[in-house]
């Protein structure tokens, strides 16, 4: 029985969503944060979408958003010239710190002890988060605008990505390792620590580049724009929307694009799977989160799975007959087949 | 005539069917619901620190709560098999036998709870109704 993806959407954002991340799995579940260019982030329940909290204190669009391993702490990124450390089950603002510019990108380390920020500044901020009040770290290099940084290698090393470039750095020495021009702007970054592969997303490129050479592996051509694209944990799939409003779904061994979905009503600009792959998230700018099933129709979070055969009944010109041919029913005219949902038995 | 009499595939395609939407924002609070189960058992303890950060005093505060914290837990173990009776919200006097607490003292296992509305052999008390208990020991 071919069942259709049913997106669930989860509204509440008022502008564009412009950064998701998931957290690890905890005792709790999973969770979700959203960076809107309302200000005012949200924190999900990462398999069903309810909405737990909003981060509130931020004074303009934030760009950038992240949650610690267990989701304790969150982390966001804002056009206010700020980046703030939120307590995630309280909801409070814990820290507030101060840059010269539009911060775009935060990442906590593995144990939540340090986060790395950037921004249209061009610099690479390392803060102590048991230190707040000290001066950060601060890593130059950059000649445009940083899109995204990230922790790499076991937090020994830092990815980070403008316009043109791709860079490694070293977190001791704070020094420059690596770095390779990109032949247009970089849209997104993901970092997947098995197997150490950075995911990049420019134009309609999807682009596969190990995180310790930043030499490319391989890459795939979208049929439009990809802002953003994300790697399955067990590494078969690829999802990526962009600019056409669609999400693509590809084998990441083979490149072939297995499933498109149409839905969000502006150009998509982060998806994200989630720690266990059962579903992926997507934030547009139409404002709203889509959930989209990995395995479209098996039973998880609120997808219910419609056992066929089992709820389903056969038409033979005017009979009815049930699943298992143990009751039938005749009617006066041809019975017509519906598309309709089904949900009862007979 | 004949449509489907098959396990053949029919043509449409069947939308997954799905329990509920996702919930959204109240419209009237910041959400983070302090009764749900994980802010009550990550979030800071409800009387923080009044050390003024020097180590001598923290230790001494330390050391303060460790006591105090054997001796409610002790305190908890005399009670196994005891009538307590519990004052709760909304003017509400209950009594039963304690038969234990959850890890995080959010629950109380009672037996034989004495209510206005009759008694319940087994019952569970959720801690944050009581507002204090008192028993002989």
């Amino acid at each position: 029985m071919a069942m259709r993806q049913t997106p669930l959407t989860c509204s509440g954002h008022t502008r564009p969503v412009v950064d998701l991340a998931f957290s690890d799995i905890t005792p709790y579940g999973y969770f979700l944060i959203s960076a809107c260019k309302d200000g005012k982030p949200m924190l999900r329940q990462g398999d069903t979408g309810d909405w737990i909290g909003t981060f509130l204190g931020h004074k303009g669009a934030v760009w950038g958003a992240t949650l610690n391993r267990d989701a304790t702490k969150a982390a966001t990124a804002a056009a206010d010239f700020t980046a703030k450390v939120w307590d995630a089950v309280s909801g409070d603002e814990l820290i507030t710190l101060a840059h010269k510019h539009i911060v775009k990108s935060v990442n906590f380390t593995e144990d939540s002890n340090y986060l790395l920020t950037g921004g249209q500044d061009k610099l690479l901020r390392i803060y102590d988060l048991s230190k707040p009040e000290a001066e950060p770290q601060v890593v130059s290099g950059h000649t445009s605008g940083i899109k995204k940084a990230l922790w790499s290698s076991d937090d020994k090393q830092i990815l980070s990505a403008d316009d043109k470039t791709l860079r490694l750095w070293d977190r001791n020495t704070m020094t420059e390792v690596k770095a390779i021009n990109v032949a247009m702007s970089v849209s997104s970054m993901e970092y997947v620590p098995e197997g150490e592969i950075l995911v990049v997303t420019y134009g309609r490129t999807i682009a596969f580049h190990s995180a310790e050479t930043l030499e490319q592996i391989k890459s795939f051509e979208a049929p439009a724009t990809v802002n953003s694209a994300s790697l399955h944990p067990e590494k078969e799939f690829i999802v990526a929307g962009g600019e056409d409003f669609k999400l693509y779904k590809y084998d990441y061994n083979t490149g072939e694009e297995l499933e498109s979905y149409k839905g969000h009503f502006g150009p998509i600009h982060c998806v994200r799977f989630s720690p266990d792959g059962e579903l992926y998230a997507s934030g547009s700018e139409d404002g709203t989160l889509r959930l989209w099933q990995t395995t479209v129709g098996k039973t998880y979070g609120l997808w219910k799975c419609v056992v066929p055969g089992k709820n389903f009944v056969y038409i033979f010109g005017k009979t009815l007959l049930h699943h298992n041919l143990s009751k039938s029913y005749t009617t006066n005219s041809q019975l017509k087949v519906r598309p309709a949902r089904v949900t009862s038995f007979l | 005539m004949c449509c489907c009499l098959c396990p053949q595939e029919p043509a449409m395609k069947v939308p997954v069917s799905v329990i509920r939407l996702p919930r959204g924002p109240d419209g009237t609070s910041r959400g983070f619901d302090p009764n749900s189960p994980r802010y009550q058992a990550l979030s800071p303890v409800s009387i923080s620190t009044a050390g003024c950060g020097n180590e001598a005093s923290l230790e001494r505060e330390q050391q303060g709560r460790v006591a105090l914290r054997e001796r409610y837990l002790r305190s908890l173990f005399a009670m196994v098999g005891r009538t307590i009776h519990f004052t709760m919200y909304e003017r509400v006097n209950v009594s039963a036998f304690f038969d234990a607490s959850d890890i995080d003292i959010l629950n109380f296992q009672v037996s034989d709870l004495q209510t206005p509305l009759g008694v319940h052999r087994e019952a569970l008390l959720r801690c944050s109704d009581i507002i204090s208990y008192t028993f002989e020991l």
